[in-house]
């Protein structure tokens, strides 16, 4: 090789070395400083959020646009999970040491320690299930409305066809109803596999198990009560004769949650157990037959709190460099009315004081949750009443063992024993 | 005995003949030249060949130390650890994630269907990639076409052909619609697991047999045609043809591909999660989608860890066994 050539290739390998130390140096963490201990005044906000078939990366966009020209140095980046979700996402960027600034999601109490404390102001304390978001004593998250689970969505026709006049108040007629509808041709309870099976069954416990022992979940990490002993067996009872009669669909575990409700909304299945969050997909499918809603009828038939919790939760990474910037974008999300308002409206969820124009199934879940005694925190809780990490997914492989043949008594064992290994 | 007294200056029988040695001049010490100042111009060379490796290996070596070795010491040191991702001080547990691992249900129903899945995977894409560049192995107007359509699945993302066969096999799929409309019941392809394992083999299979068929090409153009020719001139039939000279010839071949598919099928991942997701009842997890659910669900990230480095050791030895294994037929080609 002569002199020159080598020289030449020694040089070009030293460039392309300081050229890619200066791309990663350039890309470590993304964060600009926004000068002292953060104003408002530049800042470039990365937002780690959820995405959903109406959560979309354009709705976000929409969202904080309103912001970005009231603050003009401040640039918001919505940033949609690259892992199975926030959580996942949210765990590997901070391995990787480049979090975000703000996050919006369903996260465990584990995390806080890398949050924020959000300020004891009253508008944070206005925001739904702060409270009850509390570990330690810290508020960590604001979401911008109240998302309410366990209300089963059922096709009019379908009950009319089936002579269905009374809505089901308690578990036994509510299964009395679904024979009723498979007599009558349809598929009675549409669930699928995915993480379906078993957010299903938690919605028909939850309004059973908390309502007496709101703090179920606190309880449970301490050791006091188990699943085994509590109302979640009969629940599991329950769903098992379902599976055994046919209720559900057999290929239930082939399905998934898009096919669940492609088969509602095509009129084939009668009933749809699931969260607010369907109405907007309700509302604009085009169907042949009106969707009803009623609240998960529960064991002995006494009114049931509606089991809730925040939509669209926001918190602030302590890593922030932008923490004051930051502050002011989760305000804004949780506080502005357009804001607050759009954030309500694509999922159908509620808060007091931010009316929007509902539709007629919207309406009927307002007068739910309005006709409820209580509400009470669903899914695996919130703050420090709540499940430990993985606990959803490993309640709904154990659930979807009952179509496997499980008995009720060995997937409440199992969930015991996963449960007390795992308790915080 | 004839030839057991070699010849002065002859080779005896059994000595192999080696390159020959550079000519020296008469009391000429090593490593000196012959010319002037030699010993400075060959340590100049020297100097300038190891510059040289040196900067040509940089960065192969510093990309391999960051993406491959870090990784790898830093997923070992995590192991011993009961990190959950999240805090910044992990604590060491000892050996107690790797006695966990041994008695942990889900680990042993993963090992059993990731070993089914690379077992028959293996097999089914060797045998596929074999017999179809056998027959691909001529030249035609569509044998080029051919290649590329049976190369193509390999190149399409394995997520999008997760979801891709599930919109295929799905209970509410195109085989069961099919069937429904020919008044057949639909097949329970994903929602029965023995099923479902047997749907994720074949998918796995038509993902990866492409580049089977790709490097038994290659292996069977370097056959020397002459040999073919040699033999069935001899009468060989084409069956003793392929018998007797393709199929020990393909020797590195078949090393190579057995190693690359039993490599990638331990650690199947995407298509499980875009097919199945692990279900029903986790019934369908491999052992990489259980570590990655185990360290970013559960945030058992020092127990993900454990796993992943038992990973590691059990495809580094069975990938070094069937190296060692094919080694002999290797040989036979090369002699």
């Amino acid at each position: 090789m002569k002199p020159l050539r080598r020289r030449s290739l020694i040089t070009g390998c030293v460039a392309l070395t300081a050229l890619a130390l200066a791309g990663c140096s350039g890309s470590a963490g993304g964060f600009q400083e926004s000068g002292g201990s953060g104003s408002a005044t530049s800042a470039d906000l990365r937002l780690l959020v959820n995405i959903t078939p109406v959560l979309t990366k354009e709705f976000y966009r929409n969202l904080v646009a309103p912001f970005e020209k009231a603050h003009p140095g401040v640039k918001v980046s919505i940033e949609a999970p690259t892992a199975s979700d926030v959580s996942a996402t949210l765990q590997q960027q901070l391995a990787a040491g480049s979090p975000p600034d703000l996050v919006s999601g369903s996260l465990s109490a584990e995390i806080v320690p890398q949050l924020s404390p959000l300020p004891e102001e009253q508008w944070v304390k206005d925001t739904p299930y702060a409270e009850q978001s509390r570990v330690g004593g810290t508020m960590w998250q604001a979401g911008s409305g109240n998302q309410v689970q366990s209300i089963v969505f059922y096709n009019k026709s379908a009950f009319a066809k089936a002579g269905i006049t009374d809505m089901p108040k308690t578990m036994n007629e509510l299964t009395e109803d679904l024979v009723r509808l498979k007599d009558a041709g349809y598929v009675p309870a549409q669930t699928a596999g995915e993480w379906v099976t078993g957010a299903q069954v938690q919605m028909m416990a939850n309004p059973n198990v908390l309502d007496t022992a709101p703090d179920w979940f606190n309880r449970r990490n301490k050791g006091e009560v188990d699943f085994a002993r509590s109302d979640w067996s009969k629940v599991l009872e329950v769903y098992q004769s379902w599976i055994e009669r046919k209720l559900t669909p057999p290929d239930a575990m082939g399905l998934k949650y898009q096919d669940a409700i492609d088969q509602f909304l095509a009129g084939k299945s009668a009933t749809f157990i699931m969260g607010s969050w369907f109405v907007p997909t309700a509302d604009e499918a085009k169907k042949s037959f009106d969707v009803g809603v009623f609240a998960m009828p529960t064991l002995d038939g006494s009114p049931a709190p509606v089991s809730g919790g925040p939509s669209i939760p926001w918190s602030i990474l302590k890593s922030s460099k932008n923490q004051s910037a930051a502050l002011d974008l989760l305000k804004y999300l949780v506080t502005d009315k357009t804001a607050v308002v759009a954030e309500l409206k694509a999922e159908g969820n509620f808060r007091k004081g931010f009316d929007y124009p509902a539709s007629p199934l919207n309406q009927a879940v307002g007068e739910i949750v309005s006709a409820s005694a209580a509400t009470v925190v669903a899914s695996s809780g919130q703050g420090d009443n709540s499940a430990p990490t993985g606990f959803n997914d490993e309640l709904n492989k154990q659930v979807q063992g009952l179509y496997l043949g499980k008995t009720p008594k060995d997937v409440l064992a199992s969930i015991d024993s996963w449960y007390t290994s795992n308790a915080r | 005995m004839p030839g057991s007294t070699p010849a002065p200056g002859g080779v005896r029988a059994g000595d192999r003949p080696g390159p020959a040695r550079e000519a020296r001049p008469a009391g000429a010490a090593p490593g000196s030249g012959t010319g002037g100042r030699p010993s400075t111009g060959r340590g100049r060379a020297r100097l300038s060949a190891f510059v040289s490796q040196t900067v040509l290996l940089a960065p192969a070596t510093v990309l391999i130390s960051v993406f491959m070795l870090l990784p790898i010491a830093l997923a070992a040191y995590l192991s011993f650890t009961d990190w959950n991702g999240l805090t910044p001080d992990p604590r060491r547990v000892g050996w107690a994630n790797y006695a966990r691992l041994l008695q942990d249900a889900d680990v042993g129903h993963a090992a059993v269907v990731t070993l089914v899945v690379t077992l028959v995977g293996t097999v089914a894409c060797n045998a596929a990639g074999l017999a179809l560049a056998v027959l691909l192995n001529r030249s035609g107007r569509l044998t080029g076409l051919l290649r590329a359509v049976v190369f193509y699945p390999y190149v399409i993302g394995p997520i999008i052909i997760g979801f891709l066969w599930s919109a295929i096999l799905g209970a509410n799929g195109a085989i069961a619609g099919l069937l429904t409309s020919a008044g057949h019941s639909p097949l329970p392809f994903l929602s029965d697991p023995t099923w479902a394992v047997g749907s994720i083999v074949a998918v796995v299979v038509w993902s990866q047999f492409g580049v089977n068929v790709v490097l038994y090409l290659a292996g069977l153009q370097t056959i020397p045609v002459s040999l073919v020719e040699a033999a069935r001139m001899d009468g060989a039939t084409r069956w003793q043809v392929f018998r007797s000279v393709t199929w020990p010839m393909l020797a590195p071949s078949v090393t190579v591909n057995l190693v690359l598919v039993l490599v990638g099928l331990l650690r199947v991942y995407e298509i499980v999660l875009a097919l199945t997701g692990g279900g029903p009842a986790g019934r369908t997890s491999t052992f990489a989608f259980l570590i990655l659910s185990e360290s970013f669900r559960t945030n058992h990230l020092g127990y993900g860890a454990a796993q992943a480095m038992t990973l590691t050791v059990v495809i580094g030895a069975l990938a070094l066994a069937i190296t060692a294994l094919r080694r002999r037929a290797e040989q036979a080609v090369s002699a």
